[in-house]
């Protein structure tokens, strides 16, 4: 068992030191207030304004935990506590007509208000939940997914 | 005739029993007025059907199994207060203009640059992008290269005035993401500008 868990700790500990960031920043974090994390790559970076956010990046804040980031395209979002948000496909090249944001909440509390990707394609944008997915079409609003009770 | 008696009571149990049990997780999105008054929409897709939610404080299970219904305010506050709180200052998008083939600024558009500095400085962790454009009149390459020279004027000019950013981009779109669409080979001022978004 303890054998286990530390071949575990290991191969984490790998797979971060070989893992890279996902390219260029696709955001920053503006405000973050008690435990609330960018975690990249396998690297969990403790959140404060300035701290970038990449394709792939996830979002974890704790039981007291809120961040907030804005994204290049300038959509904004910010997770209450115990919240974890995937950001699984960004693509902002306008001139190109490359346009896509993709996010998956899967728990806590989300405040979302869109940018230029929605106005330009709302199609490309969404929010996947573990039940459902929200289609946006250039707004702001809210979206909670509680944890399934536990038997 | 006993057993018939006894079907009906045991169905009624059952179906109460089903109206009663514990709502399912309260897992939902609601719609909110946008920033500048307006109210958007959303759709909300779940395995148990789609929802269209176009009225601000209303919301809708993400299973898609019920309609848009209103949602009171103490209950967004509930669930949502920490994350509305957490909300970042919504980023700020300025437009320069410029003289015609140049990297000179218009007498209006010079003006602004305090106004920019002044959104910059307000940010914590701010990043900036400058996106510099021109018109559709010369070549598509060289006006490439001139709205990279203009990006570049403009990113020197603040800079000197003190902008610090955590993070700064400089851009060309050249001809490429007009403002205003024209044919080739036209000057419109309108077009010769540089984008500054500041986040």
């Amino acid at each position: 068992m303890h054998l286990a868990s530390l071949l575990i700790v290991l191969l984490g500990l790998l797979t971060s030191l070989t893992a890279r960031a996902a390219g260029e920043p696709i955001g920053y974090v503006k405000t973050a207030s008690g435990e609330a994390f960018v975690v990249t790559a396998q690297a969990s970076t403790p959140a404060q304004p300035g701290v970038p956010v990449y394709l792939g990046s996830r979002l974890k804040t704790g039981p007291q935990g809120s961040i907030g980031v804005t994204f290049k395209d300038e959509t904004v979002v910010a997770c209450g506590p115990d919240t974890e948000l995937t950001i699984d496909e960004y693509l902002y090249q306008p001139s190109q007509g490359n346009l896509a944001l993709v996010t998956n909440l899967l728990r806590g509390s989300l405040n979302y208000v869109s940018g230029v990707i929605a106005k330009l394609k709302p199609d490309a944008v969404s929010v996947k939940t573990p039940t459902g997915t929200i289609g946006i079409r250039g707004t702001h609003f809210v979206a909670r997914v509680e944890p399934e009770a536990k038997p | 005739m006993i057993q018939r008696k006894l079907i009906l009571p045991a169905a009624l149990v059952i179906l109460l029993g089903a109206c009663a049990s514990p709502p399912k997780p309260d897992s939902y999105a609601a719609l909110l007025e946008n920033p500048d008054g307006s109210t958007g929409r959303i759709v909300v897709r779940g395995s148990k059907g789609e929802q269209l939610i176009d009225q601000a404080r209303s919301g809708a299970p993400l299973d898609g199994s019920q309609p848009a219904a209103p949602v009171s305010a103490e209950k967004l506050q509930r669930d949502f207060g920490a994350a509305l709180a957490a909300r970042p200052p919504l980023p700020e998008r300025f437009l320069l203009y410029f003289d015609s083939g140049g990297v000179v600024l218009t007498a209006e558009s010079a003006a602004l640059l305090p106004k920019i500095i002044d959104s910059v400085t307000r940010r914590p962790g701010v990043d900036v992008s400058i996106i510099g454009h021109t018109d559709t009149l010369g070549k598509a390459e060289a006006n490439a290269i001139l709205a990279l020279k203009r990006a570049q004027a403009i990113a020197d000019l603040l800079k000197e005035k003190g902008l610090r950013a955590a993070a700064l981009s400089i851009e060309s779109h050249g001809e490429s993401n007009l403002l205003v669409r024209t044919p080739d080979e036209t000057p419109e001022p309108r077009n010769r500008r540089v984008e500054i978004s500041i986040r």
